[in-house]
């Protein structure tokens, strides 16, 4: 990434974990936390005080979710741009509090009830989203203000307007919507030059997606996709909680109700699913108090009896895929696996068998949507790549009709950017607005499809009933997010198009938001930021006393003796400051004292390994990346050396 | 509207560039708003014509496509981005129906002035009996889940499917020298196309459990 471009990063948002990468010539990279290179996941948890104010994000979160169950959110994507009559299934499931957002506007909101506060799950994921956006800028010592976060490919519009909400709020201009599945055919196929035809198999903590995509010469043309976007790992779990807390039941007569058990349950579970990946059996224990212990051996055989079900309708709807695709299993010649879900054997299993061809993991499946995300920043930030990305939308888009019936507008699987166009007139005379249900969905019924939204047609000029003639666009961008404008025939006056959303947030109350989440993060975080600046200058001190120790030799005795000085100085600095950002400073200035050092201990090491060439790599690309930014350059440098 | 179907401007009336089509310029990427004249031939630089050269109409699509693709104008300003977002969304529209021989056909016929599906909902002669006689044997033979049948019925269906595409194309190629008796007679065949369609997709195998076999036509 250079000067010139703006720095846009992507952002897989994930169910159970996010993560951030960033693009440049040589490729995506991710961006790690705190705790050195591999920290590149963080879990998607918050966790809050009594209060009601954030506490923790990521690891030391979900720590604290057996403790504090109930003020501990995870999932939050399971939420986003849902109502609670949509949320039946995970109502009893999630420890925390959800509940209808009181209104008067009709709208149905989940809101997240911690002690006397609320949260929209936007707010929430945008804690998620700061917290990878601060990544990002200590990585680029700059701030970061532009964002491509990747959503499922079955999200409908309520669900992707609230990802974008939350990266507002987060403080990111969310420039592109792009889906998970097509991100992961992005960092699979950049560099081959084949032509093919492959699948792309998602299935993540919480949602599934398949595409069915053509990659020809740059142009990543997605051809079909289908899914289901509450089927997930999450689901695997909840069959083995199922299990034990019925044969619990059984055996002791305890029902399974206090939040810190059913966490319990939950930690437990999730982890017997990710042993049964490994082994034929997993002992299980659960100490139920007063000297009840309930004990059983569970094998692989008896998970995947139960979990049949769930992946069946995984391989159901790869078959409407390859189906609207109009293709048979031997035209598609590579089937790409994504997602921590498709670790499990069983899964593995079933897709080589229908798809007659042993599917392709050579790509990390927990990284590689955030890798795709890293290419497609890096295409918009303009890094030069003739790559063309032809994506459809999801679902059907359509109007209510008389009698309750569905218009249907726009089909899905329709290349985006489309539009549609329809004429709407008034039954009154001298009406002035029209009201237009707008819905997507696949089924014939207004009441089985959801609602988007009401859009409310105004400044109609006053004339008999049926005599305006409105022309209404439908316009879904490239992001899959829908557009409406209107125009009345006779007088060409625009109309403006009022929305009141049924599940999502207006403008204002997201702006609202924004202001809310700044102020809130100057006070709340600054404590949790300084900690992270902390802990990264420690690690670059240590680093650093590494490299004294092992090339200090190369330094004069009075530059030796300066490093050695501000290193103790700057340690003793780091426990009075609290000021993140001018420790932050002082982290910098010091990276930069260090840069002759690094440079001669590059050599010191080049000169000894002339024939380490693949290390040469390594730190050329580390250089070339930080290109004119002196502050960070020291730290990958610092790393290749040392490996 | 010209016969030829080349209604538009020659040159980017920017660096003069010979144009491809009249939204986007190969040469200095500018955009341009489609020329109300222009038809969907002329926006995806294809002569108007039914026996089109697919393969030239998809290398020709995505050509057109990069240089008016929404994600080429992210550090844009919020007009060109827009028009941006419109242009892909017209040529897109423009794609799917000049791509789908059906469609294009459907869509030659409006140029040259209906009658529109909504105009004219007649189908031919005695098509309507003979769909009702196959449904009846469809649904007897998955009553009876006799697969050979319904695989003879699906076979027999594409194999009329492709008769009547056959004489879609036939009238279709001269589309703009038809009388009303020949043009009322494409609108009918392409009115049949439909309960084709729906007659196979409830004949559709699923891709997974069936031998090799090929989908479609």
């Amino acid at each position: 990434m250079t000067d010139d471009h703006d720095i846009i990063i992507g952002i897989d948002l994930g169910t159970t974990n996010s993560l951030v990468a960033f693009g440049d010539e040589a490729g995506p990279h991710l961006i790690a936390g705190p705790a050195g290179e591999d920290d590149v996941l963080l879990p998607s948890v918050v966790s809050f005080n009594d209060a009601g104010r954030v506490a923790r994000i990521g690891g030391e979160a979900r720590a604290h979710a057996v403790e504090r169950p109930a003020t501990t959110v995870y999932s939050i994507k399971r939420l986003m741009g849902k109502g609670v009559r949509d949320l039946t299934d995970d109502l009893g499931r999630l420890p925390y509090l959800i509940e209808r957002r009181s209104g008067e506007d009709g709208r149905d909101l989940a809101t997240v009830v911690i002690g006397d506060q609320r949260y929209t799950p936007p707010e929430i994921s945008a804690m998620i989203l700061r917290e990878l956006k601060t990544r990002a800028e200590r990585h680029f010592g700059r701030p970061v203000t532009k964002a491509v976060i990747t959503v499922p490919a079955q999200f409908d519009d309520a669900q992707r307007q609230a990802t974008r909400d939350a990266g507002l709020i987060a403080g990111l201009d969310v420039v592109r919507i792009i889906n998970e599945p097509t991100a992961a055919a992005l960092a699979y196929g950049l560099d081959r030059t084949e032509h093919a035809t492959i699948a792309v198999y998602d299935l993540g903590g919480g949602t599934f997606d398949i595409s069915i995509l053509r990659l020809e010469d740059g142009v990543f043309e997605v051809l079909a996709t289908n899914g289901d976007t509450h089927l997930g790992g999450d689901d695997f779990d909840h069959a083995l909680i199922d299990l034990f807390t019925r044969e619990i039941h059984e055996q002791f007569g305890v029902d399974i109700t206090t939040p810190a058990i059913k966490q319990q349950l939950r930690t437990l579970s999730e982890n017997i699913k990710i042993l049964l990946s490994d082994r034929d059996s997993a002992p299980v224990e659960i100490d139920l108090g007063t000297g009840r212990v309930y004990r059983r051996l569970i094998t692989r055989g008896e998970f995947e009896t139960m979990i049949v079900p769930l992946v069946e309708r995984t391989i159901e709807a790869c078959s409407r895929a390859v189906k609207t695709a109009k293709l048979t299993p031997q035209g598609i010649q590579q089937v790409v696996l994504v997602g921590g879900s498709t670790r499990v054997p069983f899964v593995r299993r079933r897709v080589a068998e229908v798809f007659q061809r042993r599917p392709y993991t050579a790509l990390n499946p927990e990284q590689v949507v955030a890798l795709g995300a890293g290419v497609q920043a890096s295409l918009l930030a303009g890094v030069k790549r003739d790559v063309l990305l032809l994506d459809v939308t999801p679902l059907s888009l359509g109007i209510e009709t008389l009698g309750g019936a569905l218009g249907k507008l726009i089909p899905a699987n329709t290349r985006i950017p489309c539009r549609a166009s329809e004429t709407f007139t008034t039954f009154q005379d001298g009406q002035t607005n029209v009201k237009i249900n707008v819905l997507q969905g696949e089924r014939e019924l207004v009441k089985d499809c959801r609602s988007l939204g009401v859009f409310e047609l105004q400044g109609i000029p006053p004339m008999p009933a049926g005599i305006p003639k409105i022309d209404v666009t439908f316009l879904i961008d490239q992001n899959g997010i829908l557009n409406v404008s209107a125009t009345e025939r006779r007088s060409g006056r625009t109309a403006s198009v009022q929305i009141v959303p049924s599940h999502g947030l207006t403008r204002d109350e997201v702006h609202r938001m924004q202001r809310e989440a700044l102020e809130h993060a100057s006070e709340d975080m600054a404590a949790h930021h300084l900690i992270d600046v902390r802990t990264t200058l420690e690690f670059d001190l240590h680093k650093a006393e590494q490299m004294v120790e092992r090339f200090g030799h190369l330094l004069d005795v009075s530059g030796r003796n300066a490093m050695v000085a501000e290193i103790q100085g700057l340690r003793e600095f780091a426990m009075q400051c609290t000021d993140p950002r001018r420790l932050n400073e002082r982290r910098e200035t010091f990276n930069r004292m260090t840069i002759p050092l690094a440079e001669l201990a590059i050599k010191a090491s080049l000169g000894s390994e002339e024939e380490a060439a693949g290390k040469e790599t390594v730190c050329h690309a580390g250089r070339e990346t930080r290109e004119g930014e002196v502050g960070g350059c020291v730290e990958p440098t610092l790393r290749s050396v040392e490996n | 509207m010209a016969a030829d179907g080349q209604n538009i401007p020659v040159k980017c009336l920017k660096c003069h560039v010979a144009l491809r089509t009249p939204i986007v310029c190969d040469g200095c990427h500018s955009l341009f708003p489609p020329p109300p004249e222009a038809d969907y031939f002329a926006l995806l630089g294809m002569p108007r014509t039914y026996a089109i050269d697919e393969k030239k109409l998809y290398s020709s699509y995505l050509a057109i496509a990069r240089g008016v693709h929404p994600d080429r104008f992210t550090s844009a300003s919020d007009e060109d981005r827009s028009l941006a977002t419109r242009l892909s969304a017209a040529l897109n529209q423009a794609y799917d129906v000049l791509s789908d021989p059906v469609r294009r056909a459907d869509y030659l016929l409006e140029i040259a002035g209906g009658p529109s599906a909504a105009e004219m909902r007649e189908v031919p002669g005695d098509f309507l009996a003979d769909i009702m006689t196959l449904r009846e044997e469809i649904d007897q033979a998955k009553t009876a889940q006799d697969d050979n049948a319904l695989l003879r019925h699906r076979e027999a269906v594409v194999a009329r499917r492709q008769e009547t595409r056959r004489r879609i194309a036939a009238l279709a190629e001269s589309c703009a020298d038809l009388d009303n008796r020949q043009r009322a007679e494409l609108r009918r065949l392409l009115n049949s196309m439909n309960y084709y369609d729906n007659l196979l997709t409830e004949l559709a195998v699923d891709p997974f459990a069936a031998p090799a076999k090929s989908t479609n036509d």
